[in-house]
């Protein structure tokens, strides 16, 4: 009887480090993905039409409005491109009955993501996008890396998840980490007397924008299929983008449609369908991982995209980001450290009840 | 409710009864209910009940070994049962049209 109890145990241990490591591999390769998004990211800047979308509109409207309407081109591409990645995914999976059985479930359920891509597209992804324009790439995935700060503190005042002491602390060491990464470089532009304002507000949307979009998502993801629930929050950013947004800076008088037509140029293709697949995938290994580690360790191990993006950015384009940058985001991943290595005995239910 | 609600609906719904339910009569349940036969589809429905679990909504309360292979031989099963939490939001996503 002893050795069938002692069987079970050490089963049972098995299955939970199993699980475990599974979670961290999953988001470990968000990170990844995460931090690869930023090359296609950069480069899609300078690629035809948006190079020569954000000079035209440049001579007529000025700089800072020509960078934010190329960007929202190119973040309506963007979730095009993972759209697409994402429907081959489920297929894949056999998950579009899953889907379509999900997206009828608006009340209990769908509006969430919809709600979710709000946050995460013209607020995140936009914002990032917008920073890595006016300010550059590494900036860009340094300044996301706050999101788990705001993602914590909603979380808790809204349901009331538990912020454990460790927690609170590693989210201290993050919060240091963000002035270094604003502060040091607004302190070098004040003394120059040009400051690239939309840009550090671009940095602030992408962190608040992903800490908002996480804690909206887990409401959906309690009753909802990752899978399912990530495809539908792309759904709503493309209607989003493509049935509001760029119709009404077209009718506002944008160039918005010869623009989107030149986009179907080989290289520029190629560039979108890589952004897609690296994005979608960060966010598919993103979503799986919070329920086998929690949403707390998910966000510190996916952090260590902000890491990935400058190594990548610096081995594919020598991009040498800032001193004040570097400390910053070295600061940020310390601090997740010091979120997801609490005690793993609590793991196998992440929500008290 | 029918097989036209997502998984995770219907998982909830089976455990409101308030019984404890294995995870193997759950997912055979479901198998059966939703047409999937593969074992991929087995593993995917089995983790939805993981997520849930995760997720604070079922409670594991018994394992005990598979070896007669109702699930998987030499695995572990797992019996669960619905927490207060997990009642909140089942009755929410599965009674709105009773």
């Amino acid at each position: 009887m002893e050795g069938v109890f002692v069987d079970l145990k050490t089963l049972k241990k098995q299955e939970s480090k199993r699980k475990i490591s599974k979670g961290y591999m999953w988001a470990f390769f968000c990170a990844i993905f995460w931090g690869i998004w930023y090359l296609p990211g950069t480069v899609v800047w300078v690629l035809n039409p948006f190079d020569e979308m954000s000079s035209a509109i440049a001579k007529t409207s000025g700089d800072g409005i020509s960078l934010v309407v190329t960007a929202v081109l190119i973040t309506a591409f963007n979730a095009l491109a993972v759209m697409l990645a994402l429907m081959v995914w489920n297929g894949v999976l056999g998950k579009y009955g899953e889907l379509v059985r999900t997206l009828k479930e608006f009340h209990p359920c769908s509006k969430w993501f919809f709600l979710a891509s709000i946050f995460g597209g013209p607020m995140a992804i936009l914002g990032s996008f917008i920073a890595m324009g006016f300010i550059g790439g590494s900036f860009a995935a340094v300044a996301g890396l706050l999101y788990p700060v705001v993602g914590s503190i909603l979380a808790y005042y809204w349901y009331g998840e538990k912020i454990s002491k460790r927690a609170a602390v590693g989210i201290a060491v993050i919060v240091l980490g963000g002035i270094s990464i604003y502060g040091g470089g607004l302190f070098t532009e004040l003394s120059s007397g040009n400051v690239p304002w939309i840009g550090y507000l671009g940095g602030l949307m992408a962190a608040a924008g992903w800490g908002i979009e996480g804690a909206i998502a887990g409401k959906g993801l309690d009753i909802a299929e990752p899978d399912a629930g990530l495809t539908l929050h792309f759904l709503g950013e493309n209607i989003i983008w493509w049935i509001i947004i760029v119709p009404i800076l077209a009718l506002v008088g944008f160039p918005m449609y010869s623009f989107a037509l030149q986009a179907f140029d080989p290289l520029t293709i190629l560039i979108l369908v890589f952004a897609g697949i690296t994005f979608g995938f960060c966010y598919v290994t993103w979503y799986k991982s919070f329920p086998l580690i929690g949403v707390g360790r998910g966000q510190g191990i996916g952090n260590l995209y902000g890491l990935c993006a400058i190594i990548f950015l610096f081995l594919f384009f020598g991009d040498v980001p800032d001193w004040t940058i570097v400390i910053g985001g070295a600061l940020c991943i310390a601090g997740s450290f010091v979120m997801f290595t609490e005690d793993a005995s609590e793991l196998e239910t992440l929500r008290g009840e | 409710m029918s097989k036209n609600r997502p998984i995770k609906f219907r998982i909830l719904e089976l455990f409101l009864d308030g019984n404890e339910h294995w995870n193997y009569e759950i997912v055979s349940k479901i198998q059966e209910e939703y047409g999937m036969k593969s074992n991929f589809q087995r593993d995917s429905i089995n983790f939805d009940i993981i997520e849930l679990a995760s997720g604070g909504m079922l409670k594991d309360i018994e394992q005990k070994v598979d070896d007669d292979g109702i699930y998987k031989k030499g695995f572990l099963l797992h019996k669960y049962t619905i927490t207060d939490f997990g009642r909140v939001r089942g009755s929410d996503a599965c009674f709105r049209y009773v």
